[in-house]
Parts: structure tokens; C-alpha cells; sequence
């Protein structure tokens, strides 16, 4: 059972269950717990070695035991994600923790994550369960359905779910060839139905410095 | 209680004439009424004896002295602020999280070799504490800085609690500390999960626990 305490602390009650959390995310806990890192995020060897391949590496342990285990990341704001069979898509780097009914795993982005400035890969969590997701600032989730498509800038996108196309579009124009660019030429167009979680803060990108 | 939250990074303290508060040099944001600030070249309290202890222990901030009357506002480096109210318990902190205290409390240096030994020693260092720590004892009010926000995880006979030496802000009441490690074959081989370290608090009191693993 996943519980926000505060908004930048998630305590995770178990009861000889496992979840699996970014490593040496854990704060504090009190009660029995183990702690065990898995190779390649827990999904096999042919998961460590996709994860390898495109560079969406990512250190997993699993959690096990009895009482609550708080986990935190370098002050980062916390979001709480229910999957009812759903995907999410998330980047490997703002994924703090999953429950063991999750499963994780890579897929292809194409041009949209070399403008987000994290890579072409990303990560996909699915199943039944919760996840938390890491944002700097407190993420929003913005609602897309069929006729009210999304925009978002690349450095402030930090997940989505549903059943989400997303498209890359750029505005470069005559003025951005000066120099004189707003700093907006690049955004991702979500379109379906479904979830985006944007947060207040923009990571370095190709795209935002043009 | 002299402390009041502004916001979760600010504090206002109120000032009395005769009431002396201690905080941390540069700390002071903005201030009403009539109120001097004064370094103070030993570092807190008890004379020249403490202050030379606590240069040995490299304990030693620079504090400074508020008195007048009127209130303040402490802030500093846009570190979140916990404010502790200590009820005759001793309050163990590292020196440079302390951003304002109480003039009423007593100001110590503690030897964490004090406190299990050898062990007490190698504690401090894995956890940064380093290999003394202060102590605030007697009844006010504590304003101590984190990163990141802090949860106050009570601690109970029967109920220890577990810390990430990184997370560790500080602790108050009737609690011993002791390193716990969880090393195995995976920590050799670099395989660790990053939790191979671990203070383990039990007794009677309250540990805070900051939302981040950095440093100050």
C-alpha cells in the first residue's frame, strides 16, 4: 500500500510483500526489511541486456519484509500512479518505485526522447498496481481525450498513460535560424485518451535551447 | 513556543528583552522591532572552555547572538526547516543543520565514541556526523535545517526504526543508535543495493528523516 507522507516521502506499508524501488532510494523503516539489488531491473537477462543496449539503465532493488519502508529521492516531489491493466510510460530516471504486481519494461520513442533529452528509449511499467513517479516540482496530470489533443514541452514531459499517440512537431522558423528562437521550437503532440504528467520544471534539451 | 512557520522554509522567531536566542551567522532574512545581532566568537554557550572543545571537535559554527525586542525571520539557503520542541529531552544534531535555537537550552558537544565505542565511531563517520555531534538540552524550541522535507518517525520500545545514514537529520529522546550493516557477497562484488549501511534507533523519543540523501 502506497502513501504519500508529505509530498516528498512515499512510506510503503508491507506485509511480507515486494516492491521493487529505485536503489538506495529508502530513507528509513521501521520493522523487518531486506533489501536486494536486481540485475537489470528485474527482468531477466534479456531485460539487462535490452537495458544495456539502449542506455536506459536502471538500478532496481526489491524490497521485502513487514512494516513500513519510506522512500525519497534528492527532494524530488512525489506522484502516486493507480494502473488498472493500463501502461505508463515513464522515464527510468523519474520512476521511484513499482508494486511487485508491475511489470517493467523498455520501448522504442523515436524522435520524441532525443528532443526530451532522454534518450530514444523509454521505460514502461504495466499491469495492476501503483507506481510513484519523481518530478522536480510537483507534477500535473493533464488530461487528453480525442478532441482536445495536448502540447508539451519535452523537457517539462515526465509520463504518460492511456492509449496515447504522440507526435513531434517544431515550429523552427526563419527566426529561429537567427537565433531569435523562443526558446518553444519543439513540443510533443499527445492525441487519444489518457494521461500526461507534466512537471514545473524544464530539464536541459536540444529542443529548449533553440 | 518562540518559533513560528512561516512557510516551510521560513521561520519567525519572536524576541523578548532578556530572552537570548542563538542562530547561525548570515541567517537573519529580515527583522521588526528593535533587535541586535551579535557574533559570537565562541560558538554558543559555556565560556571559553566549551568554545575551544568545540573547535577540537570541529563542532564549531558561527553562531550569533539576538537580543531586543521585536520578532525575526531565519531562513537559510532555501534548506526546509523543522522546528523541534524539546521538553527537558536532550536533542542530538549535527552543528550545521542547527539554523536558530532557544538561548534556554544548553548547548553540548557529544563524542560519538561516547556511544558504543569503537563502533560509536565508525557510526559518525559512515553517516557523516563525523566523530563528535551537539547536543541541545532543557525546554524551547530548535529550528534545524534539511533538504528536502523532513518526517518525524516516532520510536518506541519494541519499535525501532531504521535510517539511512545519508537521511539522518537528527534525534531527540531517550535513544541509543547503533550502525547496522546488511553487507553480503553483492556489496564485494559492487552489486549493492545501496542500503548496506543502516542506523538502527531504538528506545524511547523521535528520529527526522530528511526527503533526500544529500548533504547540506
Amino acid at each position: 500500500m502506497f502513501r504519500l507522507q508529505g509530498s516528498k516521502t512515499l512510506a510503503v506499508d508491507l506485509a511480507g510483500d515486494a516492491v521493487k524501488a529505485k536503489n538506495g532510494s529508502m530513507v528509513a523503516y521501521d520493522g523487518r526489511m531486506t533489501f536486494k539489488k536486481m540485475t537489470g531491473g528485474g527482468e531477466g537477462l534479456r531485460g539487462m541486456v535490452t537495458r544495456r543496449l539502449t542506455g536506459e539503465q536502471m538500478a532496481v532493488m526489491e524490497v521485502t519484509g513487514q512494516g513500513t519502508c519510506f522512500f525519497a529521492d534528492r527532494a524530488s516531489e512525489i506522484s502516486l500512479v493507480s494502473l488498472h491493466g493500463d501502461k505508463l510510460y515513464v522515464e527510468a530516471s523519474n520512476l521511484l518505485c513499482t508494486d511487485s504486481g508491475l511489470r517493467t519494461g523498455t520501448t522504442f520513442t523515436g524522435m520524441r526522447g532525443s528532443a526530451a533529452g532522454n534518450g530514444l528509449f523509454t521505460t514502461t511499467v504495466e499491469g495492476t498496481g501503483q507506481a510513484a513517479i519523481m518530478s522536480d516540482g510537483s507534477a500535473v496530470a493533464l488530461r487528453v481525450s480525442a478532441q482536445y489533443p495536448l502540447f508539451v514541452d519535452p523537457g517539462a514531459y515526465i509520463a504518460h498513460q492511456g492509449n496515447l499517440q504522440q507526435h513531434f512537431q517544431s515550429g523552427v522558423n526563419f527566426r529561429t535560424l537567427m537565433g531569435e528562437g523562443s526558446g518553444e521550437s519543439f513540443q510533443i503532440r499527445f492525441e487519444g485518451e489518457g494521461l500526461v504528467y507534466v512537471q514545473p520544471s524544464e530539464r536541459n534539451t536540444i529542443g529548449g535551447n533553440v | 513556543m518562540p518559533f513560528r512557520e512561516i512557510n516551510s522554509k521560513m521561520v519567525e522567531a519572536t524576541v523578548i528583552p532578556g530572552q537570548k536566542m542563538f542562530s547561525q551567522r548570515g541567517a537573519m532574512l529580515a527583522y521588526r522591532g528593535e533587535v541586535s545581532f551579535t557574533p559570537n566568537i565562541q560558538g554558543g554557550q559555556g565560556g571559553v572552555m566549551s568554545m575551544i572543545g568545540r573547535r577540537m571537535a570541529n563542532e564549531a559554527t558561527p553562531l550569533m547572538t539576538v537580543e531586543g525586542s521585536g520578532t525575526v525571520m531565519f531562513g537559510h539557503g532555501g534548506h526546509h526547516i523543522q522546528v523541534i520542541n524539546l521538553t527537558g529531552d536532550t536533542l542530538y544534531v549535527e552543528a550545521d543543520r542547527l539554523l536558530a535555537f532557544d538561548g534556554t537550552l544548553q548547548q553540548g558537544t557529544m563524542f560519538m565514541g561516547s556511544q558504543g565505542g569503537v563502533m560509536g565511531m565508525v557510526r559518525g563517520q559512515v553517516s557523516g556526523q563525523g566523530l563528535f555531534t551537539t547536543t541541545l538540552k532543557g525546554h524551547g524550541a530548535v529550528a534545524v535545517m534539511a533538504h528536502g522535507g523532513v518526517i518525524e518517525l516516532p520510536i518506541a520500545p519494541g519499535r525501532e526504526v531504521h535510517v539511512d545514514p545519508q537521511a539522518y537529520v537528527a534525534h531527540h529522546g531517550d535513544v541509543t543508535n547503533k550502525l547496522s550493516t546488511a553487507l553480503g557477497w553483492r556489496e564485494m562484488v559492487g552489486r549493492g543495493s545501496g542500503e548496506g549501511f543502516q542506523l538502527e534507533l531504538s528506545g524511547s523519543g523521535a528520529v527526522y528523516v530528511q526527503a533526500s540523501e544529500e548533504k547540506l
